[in-house]
């Protein structure tokens, strides 16, 4: 079994270029189809007013940025002026300590919008404020904090199967996740026909003839593709959590878990295929069907959960894409827990079994 | 050491072997001879347990390995008909893949593959892809994959088909090194009757499924032991002349060549006196004349009535 993930390796170094590819593509459409919140924030420059101290407009300043939208810079009083005289900004933001105050050039939309979210986290922050002089008790806030994670209402959505599940949405997760995982599937099934090409160059009877048991020959193959879907997955996952700041919530551990799992059902998926076809030319058209199929039933393109029609639901649940989403986005968005998520995970590895079971049977009936 | 009893295999209803029964004795050289299609590579493929037999058995020292292949698998080096290599990866490469899954490893393996491309006359090759080859260097890859791990018995299936004269030359006279100088036993298939003719003491002779005569190269001849051939070069055709050969009552068969005739005659029938004054009188420029036992060839058309290659 070593000797044949080996060659494999030898193999993929003589011939790195369709994976890397992949790689390469997955990259590419998770930045340009997640939510580029990085580029497009709207920056707009503020000032200490007067009586306003460095310090506090540096506290304001601080908690208006947890905005996805807005980007609050402080400046001199004079630099914010003169960029709206000048038109390179529609609008200003003087700090009070207490109190704020806008500079506008022009009333437009994205005036409106900033305009309310300032108004919002004044308020809010004023009453907390409020509420603790009150009540002098210096917890309140991790109390107020604790309530909005368990809110007392909340959206909640039941799917087919009567599970309710948040229906939260995350653009840039839904792009990472869903492209990633359907890139994995090109790279997974490709480097697995390299099984369809030993038997048609006839490596393959070398392997059978030799005093290697089949199954070594089978598990080496297998944990090549496994060891190169796997990596790629995982390698995207930490570029754009660590590289690019994605807000993954989850435990490291956990996502390696799904991924794995998922990876697993992919790889005898491909041996399902291997099993079904004839040559190597007819898996390499088989391939990108199958991508496309299973990630878009699966909701790797557009969450399951916008999809009215029920035929397209139904299939949906027979796709490992759907449950490895599920599982990934439970995780990440959710927060859940690795228990909570052992349902999604449990049919992926028996999904796995099942294919890996047929396909490896199909290919020894026509040997 | 090894033997098949009754061997038979059939595809779909379709029977392609049938009732193959041969055996290798220690060190010797067996050929196994047929045209395309005639059923050596499935019988090849049953002996070197790829492929079950629908019916018979395979006998390694008396011992049935069709159900327990471990055995035979060991000692067996099997040399495929197609080209059974890495075309991505160097020659050095391939050869510690197929050494490493025999089970061969360290110093070991790497005196082994030294060993074998020096072998196969391809040390200074040894780290070029595969693919920069030519098909004759290809095809002694192919081979040196199969001997590594010093098999006692050595299958080829056709190992010297689609390369150049001297590739062949070298491969064959390898072969025989490798049988005389080392004791390896050989199973040699073929179509070329000149191969099997050059390197085995034994010969099968197989066509549509069936063992249809087998024994040394000299009991196969003797089959046709009343006969001799006359080569006649001649410098074009002369169907008249063919005609009146025939009518020839020592003639028993003539057969047109690339360079004249081939006539079959009954051995003895002092002829040639008879063969030129016919020439002369068609006026026939005969540049050269050759008296030779048979072939293995001959004996193949005298059993089927086809020739070896059409
Ligand atoms: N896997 C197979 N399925 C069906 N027919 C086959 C198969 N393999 C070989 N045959 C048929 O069996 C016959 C013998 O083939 P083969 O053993 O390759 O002959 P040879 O090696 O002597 O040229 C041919 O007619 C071939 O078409
Ligand atoms: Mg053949």
């Amino acid at each position: 079994m070593k000797s044949i993930f080996i060659l494999q390796l030898q193999r993929f170094r003589r011939k790195p270029l369709l994976v890397v590819s992949f790689f390469v593509l997955t990259l590419f459409f998770v930045f340009f189809l997640g939510g580029n919140d990085t580029g497009d924030k709207i920056t707009i420059q503020s000032y200490a007013g007067d009586n306003t101290t460095q310090e506090q407009a540096d506290y304001w300043i601080q908690l208006l940025n947890a905005s996805e939208s807005f980007e609050f810079v402080l400046v001199e009083e004079e630099e914010a002026r003169n960029s709206i005289v000048q038109g390179d900004r529609n609008m200003a933001l003087e700090i009070r300590d207490d109190d704020y105050r806008m500079l506008v050039a022009v009333d437009e939309q994205s005036y409106q919008i900033a305009a309310n979210y300032i108004q919002q986290v004044f308020t809010e922050e004023l009453r907390l404020a409020a509420a603790e002089a009150a009540v002098e008790e210096e917890n309140i806030r991790a109390a107020i904090a604790e309530e909005r994670i368990s809110p007392v209402l909340a959206l909640n959505m039941e799917t087919i199967n009567g599970e309710s599940s948040g229906f939260v949405y995350d653009e840039n997760l839904q792009a990472l996740f869903g492209m990633t995982l359907f890139f994995s599937i090109y790279t997974i099934i490709f480097s697995l026909s390299n099984v369809a090409e030993e038997k048609r160059d006839g490596t393959w009877n070398r392997l059978i003839v030799s005093p290697l048991q089949k199954w070594q020959v089978y598990a080496g193959h297998v944990a090549y593709c496994f060891l190169v879907g796997y990596l790629q997955i995982i390698l995207i996952f930490i570029f754009f959590k660590y590289m690019l700041g994605f807000q993954i919530e989850a435990h490291f551990g956990i996502l390696m878990i799904i991924v794995a799992c998922f990876t697993f059902t992919i790889v005898s998926v491909g041996m399902l295929l291997i099993g079904l076809v004839t040559s190597p030319q007819q898996l390499q058209a088989v391939i990108p069907i199958t991508a496309t199929a299973m990630a878009m039933l699966g909701g790797a393109f557009w969450p399951v959960e916008i999809v009215t029609n029920e035929v397209i639901v139904m299939l949906s649940k027979v796709m490992p894409m759907y449950y490895g989403m599920e599982a990934l986005k439970g995780a990440a968005l959710l927060n859940q827990s690795l228990g909570e998520i052992t349902g999604a995970l449990s049919i992926l590895v028996l999904m796995g079994v099942i294919t890996m079971g047929i396909g490896i049977n199909l290919m020894e009936r026509r040997a | 050491m090894l033997e098949t009893e009754e061997l038979s295999k059939a595809f779909k209803g379709k029977t392609v072997v049938e009732g193959v029964s041969l055996y290798l004795e220690k060190g010797e050289s067996v050929g196994l001879l047929g045209p395309n299609g005639a059923g050596k590579s499935t019988t090849i493929s049953m002996i070197s347990s790829l492929m079950k037999p629908t019916s018979g058995e395979v006998l390694l020292h008396g011992e049935n390995v069709i159900k327990n292949p471990g055995k035979i698998r060991k000692v067996l080096g099997v040399v495929p008909q197609d080209i059974a290599l890495y075309q991505e990866l160097t020659a050095y490469e391939n050869l510690k893949f197929f050494g490493r899954i025999y089970g061969l490893k360290g110093q070991m393996l790497t005196e082994k593959i030294k060993e074998v491309f020096s072998l196969v006359g391809l040390t200074d090759r040894q780290g070029d892809i595969l693919n920069t080859f030519s098909g004759g260097m290809k095809r002694r890859v192919n081979i040196a994959a199969a001997l590594l791990h010093d098999p006692e018995i050595l299958i080829m299936d056709e190992p010297t088909v689609g390369i150049d004269p001297q590739s062949r030359s070298y491969i064959l006279d390898m072969i025989r090194e490798l049988n005389l100088q080392k004791g390896i036993t050989v199973l040699y298939t073929s179509h070329y009757m000149e191969e099997v003719e050059r390197l085995c003491d034994r010969v099968y002779i197989m066509d549509h499924g069936k063992i249809i005569s087998s024994g040394t190269k000299e009991e196969l001849k003797s089959i046709l032991s009343g006969e001799e051939t006359i080569l006649m070069e001649l410098d074009r055709a002369y169907p008249e002349m063919e005609k009146e050969f025939q009518q020839l009552d020592s003639i028993r068969q003539v057969i047109e060549t690339e360079k004249g005739l081939k006539l079959i005659s009954v051995k003895g029938s002092r002829l040639l006196s008879s063969l030129f004054q016919i020439a002369d009188r068609h006026e026939a420029q005969v540049t050269n004349v050759n008296i030779q036992e048979p072939s293995l060839e001959d004996v193949f058309l005298h059993l089927t009535g086809r020739k070896l290659r059409d």
